[in-house]
């Protein structure tokens, strides 16, 4: 039997990687463009390294020194892989960000970062930019990616440079070799800037040594064979992550973008991808709306099927210990359940091997029909969709992670697929979990039952991909560890077969589905200003949209027409109702300076008010995690009718 | 052996003929004219199929009469099923196995038209010494005439079952959409049909799994089985890819049972009909089971090929049919590397 070969190169840093993959994958395909449907641009590898190197070239020669910032701004697309290869082979590091950046951060992120020389994809940027560039005073030269951007006086074009360091190059120049050769693991490839609503972006200090761990701790087998496509922005670690890896073993990236997923997946037929949560959402919408489209025989055909399958999952995943384990059977209990599931397994198996045959390898064609196992991070997944993805045959691997954590922490692997969790540690990753408020270490620990799996706390890490820091924080950095462990913010546990579950954040940050961070500090106290709210808290993890929790304030409606008695009476009175609804509009709207996803789209007024020592701490703060968990079905009701835009 | 001489009643004739001519309908709703035209095209691999098909199979059939001293009608039936074309269903067992699935529906039209005439000549061919030894049985009891193999009654069975065939191309042709769901639909038949016939065999004729010769079993399961393992060497002793020796042994191991069971009520009587009946049951039993475990195992043994052919063929389908797809040494294995697409792209075979 042909064994898969695993072709993962291992490099000292990334300009090493480009180089290696470049001598062994030579003429394959790298990345490719699409220009239509069915007509896409290859660049090999061979080919990629040489055009990095005549970029490095013209870089060096512009001034770009080893070691300096080089601003980065755009989405997907050749020029931006070709533009990091070059910054990566002057032994400098690139700032990336994506198109969508607010003129406010760009200022923050230039002058912070101290770039001189910055990237920017298109003709819109170029002129952002200049408009700001008095206020940017390190700034010294703009390049614009697109070839067929209209430059104006004083920028330069991207494929100028690298003519010109190719140019060099013929004439003898080897500075750029020089360069890759004082590399070190512990320099930067990379300073993200992650996004905070207000104050400042942190910048986030990535090294060669952190990237070049994930491309070897991974956990997959993939060779040249494989074909990555790209739909998520690579300007976060996520992507790039993925990409850096595919470049490791040879397989090629392809460039597709949310519009064209669909039609791309059945012509790539894509065997791995970074996606996110909202990206299945999609996929699972679509699926379902051509079943409900389809024949009614064919309808039947593919429930009969989805529940065949249901079944066979269930009893395989518990005969196999691939169950959420979130407390630990007992014997008797697994005496009972391990004949049932295996009989159900056995009745079910030839029923399942046939549908899954002719109904379900429809559904799984219209992603392509190669996917493998796919990584899914940014965002919780919703249960629902796992499932529902799990059973039709299309394994999606919830991963874990942080922008601080290179990203990736924990991800299921193909043949430790527990839904419900985000998989065990990848290699040389050590978790553990620490109680939030005594700070002790809960797991792993000897005197405690199970060694403290099942029990809840703050995740803390350690590991190779580790930040550097954050770049010019020094005290944030440090709050950001403890003794060597990087605090996630986030709350889990680790399940019985040695899983971790997330559980939610300790940190005040939303994460939207659409993996848009939200800081919900600011926009509370902005609401607090209005005299009818008493207290309020921002919902919307992984949700689509924020919502909010509010304490009216009977005061206030006291003076109105028809003073109410209490909480539970105001909550459902109508011109209260309105009343909040106009604050809300009033407080936190597009002119007021707010990004379209942090406006508020649906609210529920609460029927009592927070308790101290409760919902608030004795100085007042609101306890987040109580307060979800006091008003879940509040917070569950508000998501599921949300449709109804009450804002 | 006493064997039950109505193995199955009037009306359950009446509901497997429908049956069949259901499954044979999706069989026909999976092929379009283009399939004929692809025979053409692939002249070498259908060759190697029919070579396989029907030079391997009826003598794999005939060997295993012999060497398990079958009873004359259960021969018979053995080498009737030896000699029949492919169905679509190894088409399906193709697919998932990682074979050529083009190469597979090309065998299963050409066979399903070569039989017209290799099928009787075949049977007449192996099967004298059987039909002797029953004709000697009959006249011992007092019977006049010899018994003969109905070559004219099986030609126009034959000839029966091209129509449902040509049917469902027609429906394919008119509407793709009804046609899917004829074919969807009678891959659920057949195993229905199947699970019918062992189920009522089963409460009707209890005791008839123990009266089954141990042979019989054997000869059932084992025909599918060396069909499968000499398909695949024979394919691959002539230098296939690999894509297609998948193909070619799927497509010698799975014969067409509904064509077999619309010949055997259509032309063959008491005695021998039950008996064949109950074999070819037994056969359509065994075969689902056996192509499903060599399509797991092929569908592993296949992957890496697979894969090398797929990403060539997406390469030519992406960036041009010149792209020419360099592997770094060492990767490719030593018959691939002539032709990573394994002879679906002209331009990827090198010297």
């Amino acid at each position: 039997m042909q064994k898969i070969k695993n072709e993962r190169i291992v490099a000292e840093n990334l300009a090493d990687l480009y180089q290696k993959a470049a001598d062994r994958f030579d003429t394959l395909p790298a990345f490719a463009t699409r220009e239509k449907a069915l007509q896409w641009k290859p660049v090999s590898f061979r080919g990629l390294y040489h055009q990095g190197l005549d970029l490095a070239t013209g870089l060096i020669d512009l001034g770009v020194e080893a070691r300096d910032h080089v601003g980065l701004f755009g989405e997907n697309r050749f020029e931006w892989i070709l533009s990091d290869y070059a910054v990566q082979f002057c032994g400098a590091a690139d700032v990336p960000r994506g198109s969508d950046v607010s003129d406010h951060e760009l200022e923050y992120i230039v002058n912070h970062a101290g770039i001189k020389v910055c990237f920017v994809e298109t003709e819109t940027l170029q002129n952002r930019l200049l408009l700001l560039k008095d206020r940017l005073p390190d700034l010294r030269h703009i390049i614009v990616m697109d070839p067929d951007a209209r430059i104006e006086e004083g920028v330069l074009k991207l494929t100028d440079i690298q003519l010109a360091g190719a140019r060099l190059r013929n004439e003898g120049d080897r500075r750029v070799f020089e360069r890759i050769k004082g590399i070190r693991p512990d320099d930067l490839f990379t300073l993200i800037y992650t996004s905070g609503t207000t104050g400042k972006p942190k910048g986030v200090m990535l090294t060669h040594a952190n990237m070049i761990s994930q491309t070897e701790n991974l956990p997959g087998i993939h060779n040249p064979n494989d074909r990555t496509l790209s739909v998520l922005p690579v300007w976060h670690v996520f992507e790039r992550v993925i990409e850096m890896y595919t470049i490791s073993f040879g397989g090629c990236t392809y460039y597709s973008n949310i519009k064209n997923l669909g039609e791309d997946m059945v012509h790539v037929e894509p065997t791995f991808m970074a996606s996110a949560p909202r990206l299945w959402e999609k996929i699972h919408e679509k699926i379902l709306k051509g079943v409900k489209r389809s024949h009614p025989v064919r309808q039947v055909l593919f429930h009969t099927a989805y529940f065949l399958s249901r079944q066979y999952r269930a009893s395989l995943s518990f005969l196999s210990n691939k169950t959420l384990a979130v407390k630990k059977k007992r014997w008797w209990e697994l005496m009972i359940l391990y004949p049932f599931h295996l009989v159900r397994w056995l009745i079910v198996l030839p029923w399942f091997g046939f549908f899954n045959a002719a109904v379900l390898e429809r559904i799984r064609l219209s992603a392509g029909g190669s996917l493998g196992a796919t990584i899914s991070g940014g965002g919780a997944l919703p249960g629902h969709i796992d499932r529902f993805f799990n059973y039709v045959g299309i394994p999606v691997l919830e991963g874990y992670g942080l922008t601080e954590t290179s990203p990736v922490i924990s991800v299921r692997s193909k043949h430790n697929l527990v839904v419900g969790t985000v998989g065990p540690p990848i290699r040389e990753t050590s978790i553990r979990i620490v109680d939030v408020d005594s700070g002790a270490v809960l797991y792993p620990n000897k005197n405690m039952p199970h060694d403290g799996r099942s029990l809840r706390g703050e995740i803390q890490v350690r590991g190779p991909q580790l930040m550097a820091g954050y770049y010019k924080e020094e005290e944030l950095t440090s709050k950001a560890f403890q003794d060597g462990w990087f605090r996630t913010g986030d709350l889990g546990m680790v399940t019985h077969n040695d899983c971790l579950k997330i559980l939610g954040r300790s940190k005040a940050t939303i994460v939207l589905s659409s993996g848009e961070n939200v800081e919900p500090e600011p926009i509370e106290m902005r609401l607090q200003q209005s005299r009818y709210i008493e207290q309020c808290m921002l919902v919307g993890q992984d949700q689509k949209s924020l919502g909010v929790l509010i304490v009216p304030e009977l005061e206030a409606f006291r003076q109105t027409s028809s003073p109410p008695a209490s909480h539970q009476e105001l909550a459902q009175n109508k011109e209260a109702n309105r009343i909040i609804s106009q604050e809300i509009r009033r407080l936190i709207s597009a002119s007021n300076g707010f990004k379209s996803y942090e406006l508020i789209r649906d609210f529920r007024l609460l029927n009592r008010s927070f308790r101290v020592g409760h919902e608030l701490t004795n100085l007042f703060k609101v306890k987040r995690h109580v307060v979800t968990k006091e008003f879940n079905d509040v917070i569950q009701d508000l998501f599921i009718n949300g449709t109804s835009k009450n804002i | 052996m006493e064997f039950p001489s109505q193995l199955l009643y009037a009306q359950d004739q009446a509901l497997l003929a429908i049956m069949i001519f259901l499954i044979i309908l999706g069989m026909g709703s999976s092929l379009t004219i283009n399939d004929f035209k692809a025979v053409a095209r692939s002249p070498k691999g259908v060759l190697i199929g029919f070579l396989s098909q029907f030079g391997l199979m009826p003598l794999i059939a005939l060997g295993l009469s012999i060497v398990l001293g079958l009873h004359p009608a259960f021969a018979i039936a053995i080498i009737l099923i030896g000699c029949l074309p492919g169905g679509t269903t190894s088409n399906m067992f193709a697919y998932f196995s990682r074979g050529s699935v083009a190469l597979s529906i090309s065998m299963t039209t050409a066979s399903t038209v070569v039989a017209l005439f290799m099928m009787p000549i075949l049977l007449n061919l192996y099967t004298v010494r059987f039909t002797n030894q029953i004709s000697e049985t009959m006249r011992a009891a007092g019977a006049e005439t010899d018994f003969v193999i109905p070559t004219g009654n099986i030609i126009s069975s034959l000839v029966l079952v091209l129509v449902p065939v040509v049917m469902g191309m027609i429906l394919r042709k008119k509407s793709p959409g009804w046609a899917k769901t004829a074919e969807d639909t009678a891959g659920f038949v057949a195993i229905m049909v199947i699970l019918y016939l062992i189920l009522t065999a089963f409460v009707r004729h209890g005791g008839l799994f123990l009266q089954t010769p141990i042979q019989v079993y054997i000869a059932t399961i084992g025909i599918g089985m060396a069909g499968f393992f000499f398909g695949y060497w024979f394919s691959r002793l002539v230098g296939m890819y690999p894509l297609f020796q998948r193909a070619i042994s799927l497509e010698t191991g799975i014969q067409n049972g509904p064509v077999s069971f619309a010949i055997i009520l259509l032309s063959f009587n008491e005695p021998v009909q039950s008996q064949m009946l109950w074999l070819a049951i037994l056969y359509s039993t065994f075969i689902v089971m056996s192509s499903s475990v060599i399509t797991l195992y092929f569908r592993r043994k296949g992957k890496f090929d697979w894969d090398i052919y797929k990403n060539t063929q997406i390469h030519n389908r992406l960036f041009g049919e010149n792209y020419i797809t360099n592997y770094p040494d060492g990767f490719l294995p030593a018959r691939l590397k002539k032709d990573p697409s394994q002879g679906t792209s002209p331009v990827q075979q090198r010297e």
